[in-house]
């Protein structure tokens, strides 16, 4: 507190720009490269990064937690190199995609062991254990065991220990997967809530998660970002090309190798099928639909010319 | 505070309860219930006369040049040597010059006497009675000592002729009623009681602790793997040399917990069987926290350094290795030479503690060099861990699709 009273006397307002930057950064795993000139640059609130598995997004999100060393290009955090690791481990919180602690840790325990590696002082690592337990509705769990929580409950001990150390960068890679969909909302409920003072990157390949909480997106894929901007350019970008048609179920097998579908509702002998296309598919009762983000991911994907097999069995 | 939780996390695992009990154990049934009532008083002590050694060492010398056969124990194991002719005559020339005999006078002995067989796995060997042999009046013990180093290299080192081992081989002679009493008077005066089974528990205990600290080290380093909790540490603030080194003297200081027990436990039975005014009961603190506690360490943190690289269990196969030829090396010998380098300091007896302080300087070097070498290598383990956690290795794989020893396309 002192020291940020001290920096606003010296050098007045807002100390450090709350954004991060990533200018032509590449990476490789031996001699595969996994991300190919990454460009972006990420300010406060939620930003989703989109893309299907294997995309590259988990190596993007371990290069911003100084996991992973980047081979060029360069990155800074709210105005600090990637490259000083230990400064940013202290500003950055980190949920993995696969996140695990020891099991037979206690719940407040596990908090409390992660806030002493954060250099949290005892008396203030207590309160915070005790606040983020509450707000991650965990409190009166505190006692059980890791092992002994849900799946839901364990990833809601994640975000808490990412939070633990109030970093100003948050890094969760892929948060829901494998959630029920109370869980789900829960947890998207609790990140937008605590992005409200911080840069939260979320990666996903879920696309309700990004539609549910964020503004600004980055898609990927093989290692590339191919689109960047608004939810609601995304969307615009699709417009014209998502289409609705009424087919007859037996012509479906023939339709999804054609199309890119991205939805079906069976209703008797017919299914209406939701088609991605470049112009109106020929076919009966077709009409051009309204683009939801899904229809507009697979777009964006299709017409990066990634091999996009929406449909196919 | 870290170290705190450290401790914790150790106290609850599985390794670290086995690791209590086995130490607990052996020692239970090797040192308590072998120490009950009086001390064991051996039937020979070491003179160090040099004439007593060098008759010893000509004896066993010419009993094995006549039958082509050396014992040897390069590394502990147990090796039978035979010579070509080359070394053999090289051998003979040293056997020649220390008796002051000739190649016909040696003979002649040979000849003079009966021979017997002995079996050696598939092989027999013929030896020959030969009695004593003299020792030249003209040799003195520093150039019979340059020999038997002559003879110990032509045998590729291991035999009983090392010059370092000479004094503890060849130099027992049976007691006298005056040895015994100037033994237990040894064990009174000098070592005040407890300076003496400070020395067999120490010998006991170090057994364990070559061993037994790599299973937890091991454990609890790889549990962040195993575990899948890697990330999740290395993304904390604190610095690796800050987070290595307090893991590292949680394990030091809790597997030396039970040593100290056992230390408690000893103590209690010393005043329970001696009087109380003839013991120096700080002896059986002080001399064993000196003898294994660095040993503790050096064993932890080659465990811990060893897992870091090797993101394996390869820690447990080499630390067996260490301990199992430092165990075999001192094996032929249970007392009086502790070199430079043990990793297992033996002393299996309440007694000998002059023969203890012939070894002194280097026992103290021994446990000095691995104190520091265990600081050393810890700062290297945390260097390692930045490596890691950054990124810049990621470990070397043995086995599995990322071996190092997979062909790569």
């Amino acid at each position: 507190m002192v020291r940020e009273i001290f920096h606003v006397i010296l050098f007045g307002g807002d100390k450090m720009e709350k954004k991060i930057e990533i200018k032509n950064v590449s990476k490789f795993y031996g001699r595969k490269q996994a991300l190919f000139d990454i460009d972006l640059t990420i300010g406060q609130g939620m930003f989703g990064l989109l893309g299907r598995n294997g995309a590259g997004k988990t190596t993007l999100m371990k290069t911003l937690a100084a996991l992973h060393r980047k081979k060029g290009g360069e990155i800074t955090v709210c105005g600090v190199p990637i490259e000083k690791a230990k400064e940013i481990r202290a500003m950055t919180g980190y949920l993995p995609q696969d996140f695990s602690m020891y099991p037979s840790m206690k719940t407040d325990e596990a908090l409390d062991y992660l806030g002493a590696l954060s250099g949290i002082p005892k008396a203030e690592r207590k309160k915070r254990v005790t606040a983020l337990l509450r707000k991650v509705n965990l409190i009166e769990h505190r006692h059980k065991k890791v092992k002994e929580l849900s799946g839901g409950m364990k990833r809601r001990l994640g975000i808490a220990q990412a939070l633990i150390h109030d970093p100003t960068v948050l890094i969760v890679d892929e948060p829901t997967a494998g959630l029920d969909p109370e869980e789900r909302i829960r947890f998207r409920n609790l990140l937008c809530e605590v992005a409200e003072e911080r840069i939260v990157i979320l990666s996903t390949h879920i696309v309700g998660d990004i539609e549910a909480t964020c503004e600004n997106i980055a898609i990927m894929d093989e290692g590339k970002i191919l689109w960047k901007g608004t939810v609601e350019q995304l969307i615009e970008n699709a417009r014209g090309h998502i289409f609705t048609s009424n087919v007859e179920k037996r012509f479906m097998p023939q339709i999804k190798k054609e199309y890119i579908v991205t939805g079906m509702l069976s209703q008797n002998d017919y299914t209406t099928v939701r088609i991605v296309s470049d112009s109106e598919p020929d076919l009966p009762n077709t009409v051009l639909t309204e683009p939801d983000l899904e229809g507009a991911y697979m777009y964006c994907l299709h017409s990066s010319g990634c091999d996009v097999k929406g449909g196919e069995e | 505070m870290l170290f705190g939780k450290e401790c914790r996390r150790i106290l609850t695992s599985l390794t670290f309860i086995i690791y209590c009990f086995v130490v607990g154990l052996f020692f239970v049934s090797q040192y308590i219930e072998e120490n009950k009532g009086d001390p064991y008083i051996p039937d020979e002590k070491i003179s160090e006369d040099h004439d007593v050694i060098m008759n010893g060492a000509v004896g066993n010398l010419a009993n094995e040049y006549l039958a082509n056969n050396y014992i040897c124990y390069p590394y502990g194991f147990y090796k039978s040597v035979r010579l070509n002719e080359d070394d053999s005559q090289k051998v003979e020339e040293c056997l020649l010059e220390v008796t002051g005999l000739t190649h016909d006078e040696l003979m002649d002995i040979r000849d003079s006497g009966e021979h017997y067989y002995v079996e050696h796995g598939l092989q027999e060997t013929m030896y020959y009675e030969i009695g004593e042999l003299p020792v030249s009046d003209t040799i003195t013990y520093e150039r019979f000592c340059e020999l038997m180093g002559q003879v110990d290299d032509i045998l590729g080192g291991g035999s009983s002729y090392k010059v370092e081992d000479l004094v503890v081989t060849y130099s027992y002679v049976p007691m006298t009623e005056e040895d015994r009493e100037a033994v237990i008077s040894d064990l009174y005066e000098k070592d005040r009681v407890a300076g003496g089974y400070a020395r067999l528990f120490s010998d006991y205990v170090g057994i364990d602790l070559g061993i037994m600290p790599v299973f937890v080290a091991a454990a609890l380093v790889s549990a962040d793997r195993r575990k899948r909790v890697s990330d999740l540490i290395y993304t904390r603030k604190i610095s690796s040399l800050k987070l290595i080194f307090t893991r590292y003297a949680a394990l030091v200081t809790m597997m030396f917990i039970p040593v100290i027990l056992c230390m408690i436990a000893a103590a209690i039975q010393l005043i329970k069987y001696f009087d109380f005014n003839d013991l120096a009961l700080y002896r059986m603190f002080t001399l064993p926290t000196f003898w294994l506690l660095p040993q503790l360490m050096i064993v932890t943190a080659v465990a811990m350094i060893v897992t870091e690289v090797f993101s394996s269990g390869i820690a447990i196969l080499l630390q067996f290795a260490w301990w199992f030829s430092s165990i075999m090396a001192s094996g032929a010998k249970l007392s009086g030479s502790i070199s430079k380098f043990d990793l297992v300091c033996r002393h299996n007896t309440v007694f000998g503690r002059d023969e203890f302080m012939l070894s002194r300087n280097d026992f103290i070097f021994n446990r000095i060099f691995f104190f520091i070498a265990a600081i050393v290598i810890t700062a290297i383990t945390a260097y390692v861990y930045e490596l890691k956690r950054g990124g810049r290795f990621h470990g070397i794989r043995l086995f599995g699709k990322d071996s190092i020893f997979r062909h790569k396309a």
